[in-house]
């Protein structure tokens, strides 16, 4: 009987499962922007800046100097590798402030010594490159960041002198030739980044099978919890330090929470407003059907048995709403997923000041479609009640005369 | 004869903006077993005011109402609901099917609230639409009927589950002519053949002839109660 109430009027119908259907489309493009979003801001800062998990010299996070850089030795490489299923790559870094001279020109300069290789499947640093190449581990060239080069008016070629601290006291002095220029759209990265083949850069911190941080990149994201504490296991803390990306950058953390949480506000007003949309349909429903309530409590339909009715009813257009929303959604969503929308002009630029891709990302990670299409069916259900409550409270010989 | 409703003073009276409005006051009355009653009185009389109490849909604020020797107006909502569906049959005024079920459907649900067995309530069913002439209607929806077809399978759902009496509140009064003679006649022959006790209220003058009871109601008490031998 709710089944054949449902069809009678189509329309009627039709418009209660279209508002749960907005609400949840709605909801899942919200939350899948927000979520999309987060894994950009994440990913940017993951590939950009610190990996998943970073072992650091135990004193290095409260005092990043050179005198901070770790000893990487074999045992402790043996070690990562036991957890070879669980690590992707690692990217090893040395790096440290300093000067970079040429002719009459100083500049500060972040001294960074990398594995080309590794630092290009980390963050396409490879693929920055505008003039010249990239070094190979055994060579000696220097590669700068071009707002650098210009500033001190370098082309490849020519040489750059390098000046900073070296580990325990020592003067970290010496002079490379520029092998390759590199473009950032960060101005702060443009105008600082030296990078020098990892072994070369030991050599000029004078601190040979040091780093300072030493970068691992995991095959899940979500495993780098898991991961950090087994490492920390293993390692002795009174050296040594392991810390997830949270960790490194708490400030971002606060902040994506901080955009979360209005985020959620948002997405609350939106289910308040498809839930007046919702109840909107229920009382006019419920208004054009008072007397054939009462003439079925009259003819022996217990109020128990109606409010079911009145909640199977609920309970399907809920459904086929939540479940026309999802598809609908994941339709949206997937094609965005698949071509992220291109920001404009000004917003996009503020994207690229954070080496962020100006496009608007969204997620199609399965528990949004869940948790959104339950929480518009929980929000259907509870208006749901309404019904149920008029029927418990309904006069049926008032109701029967309408 | 059996009495099957007996009424003491019975009393309704409802709180009106102004004063309270006493819509039924001290109404005594007996009906037995097979009576054809009408009762007719002007409007706002206490005609329906009277078929709600007598019929449980609503509770007296005085007075009994004794049916099989229970007095209803004592019984609990839910014990109300089970007493209706297993004694009373309605006939209303706007045929009031249920739209989504078919004729069949409609004659079959109180049976199916009884939770009689499939086949009793199918048989059932179909012998009561052939009784009110509609044995080639079975399938059809309420919307599909007309206004008089609408109110034979409303009589036919009445009387289906066999109940001790049937409250039918102005059941002519949107019927053209025929169909209300058609409707009497069929009613008439069901109350003489299955010994049914009909209660009627009705301003209609057709149905008054056919009643062999009519009980006139003025400001809600009795002013009149008369028998005739039809």
């Amino acid at each position: 009987m709710a089944w054949r109430n449902l069809w009678r009027k189509k329309r009627r119908t039709f418009i209660s499962v279209s508002s749960v259907m907005f609400a949840a489309v709605l909801a899942i493009i919200l939350m899948s922007m927000v979520s999309g979003m987060t894994d950009q801001f994440v990913a940017s800062i993951v590939n950009n800046t610190t990996g998943y998990l970073q072992i650091q010299d135990a004193l290095y996070n409260d005092e990043p100097t050179i005198d901070h850089a770790l000893e990487y030795t074999p045992e402790k490489e043996a070690m990562l590798n036991t957890h070879a299923d669980m690590i992707d790559y690692i990217v090893p870094r040395i790096q440290g402030f300093g000067l970079a001279s040429r002719d009459m020109g100083t500049r500060g300069a972040m001294i960074m010594g990398v594995d080309a290789e590794m630092e290009t499947r980390m963050n396409n640093l490879g693929s920055r490159l505008i003039e010249g190449s990239m070094f190979e581990p055994s060579d000696e060239f220097a590669v700068i960041a071009e707002g650098l080069a210009h500033q001190l008016g370098l082309t490849l070629g020519d040489t750059i002198v390098l000046l900073g601290q070296g580990f325990q006291g020592m003067t970290a002095a010496g002079t490379f030739k520029v092998g390759g220029i590199v473009q950032f759209s960060l101005p702060e990265q443009n105008n600082a980044m030296v990078y020098l083949p990892l072994k070369q850069a030991q050599g000029f911190f004078a601190a040979p099978d040091r780093l300072t941080n030493l970068i691992i990149m995991t095959h899940n994201p979500q495993e780098a919890d898991e991961l950090s504490r087994k490492i920390q296991q293993e390692i002795d803390p009174e050296w040594y330090a392991v810390y997830t990306w949270e960790e490194l950058m708490p400030d971002a953390v606060a902040a994506f929470e901080a955009r979360d949480a209005q985020f959620k506000v948002m997405a609350w007003i939106l289910y308040i407003v498809a839930g007046f949309g919702i109840f909107g349909t229920v009382i006019t429903m419920m208004h054009e059907r008072l007397r054939e309530f009462g003439i079925l409590l009259s003819i022996g339909l217990k109020r128990a048995q109606l409010a079911l009715i009145c909640m199977i009813e609920t309970v399907v257009m809920s459904l086929l709403g939540v479940a026309a929303g999802v598809i609908v959604g994941f339709l949206i969503v997937y094609n965005w997923y698949r071509n992220p929308i291109h920001l404009g002009a000004e917003i996009g630029e503020v994207f690229l000041d954070f080496g962020i891709e100006p496009y608007m990302s969204f997620s199609i990670a399965p528990d949004i479609f869940f948790y959104q299409a339950m929480t518009v069916f929980f929000i259907a259900l509870f208006i749901g009640i309404y019904p149920v409550r008029k029927v418990f409270k309904l006069n049926m010989t008032r109701a029967a005369r309408k | 004869m059996k009495t099957v409703i007996k009424t003491s003073n019975l009393e309704k009276v409802y709180n009106g903006s102004v004063a309270p409005v006493r819509a039924v006051n001290n109404v005594n009355l007996e009906f037995q077993e097979g009576e054809f009653t009408a009762i007719v009185g002007p409007s706002g009389s206490g005609k329906t005011t009277f078929l709600n109490l007598i019929g449980g849909l609503d509770k007296p604020t005085g007075g009994q109402v004794i049916i099989d020797g229970t007095d209803i107006a004592s019984l609990k909502e839910s014990q109300l609901f089970d007493f209706r569906l297993k004694h009373i049959g309605f006939v209303f005024q706007s045929y009031n099917l249920i739209p989504v079920l078919t004729a069949k459907e409609n004659v079959s649900f109180i049976m199916l609230l009884q939770k009689q067995s499939k086949d009793a309530m199918e048989k059932r069913a179909k012998e009561m639409l052939e009784q009110v002439g509609l044995s080639d209607k079975l399938n059809s929806r309420p919307n599909q009927l007309s206004g008089g077809q609408q109110q034979r399978v409303a009589v036919a759902r009445a009387l289906a589950s066999k109940p001790k009496f049937v409250l039918a509140d102005e059941p002519t009064a949107n019927l053209d002519t025929e169909s209300a003679f058609n409707l009497l006649d069929i009613m008439s022959r069901l109350n003489k053949e299955e010994n049914i006790t009909l209660i009627f209220s009705t301003h209609d003058q057709r149905v008054i002839e056919r009643a062999s009871r009519v009980i006139t109601l003025v400001d809600g008490e009795v002013s009149k109660d008369e028998m005739f031998d039809r």
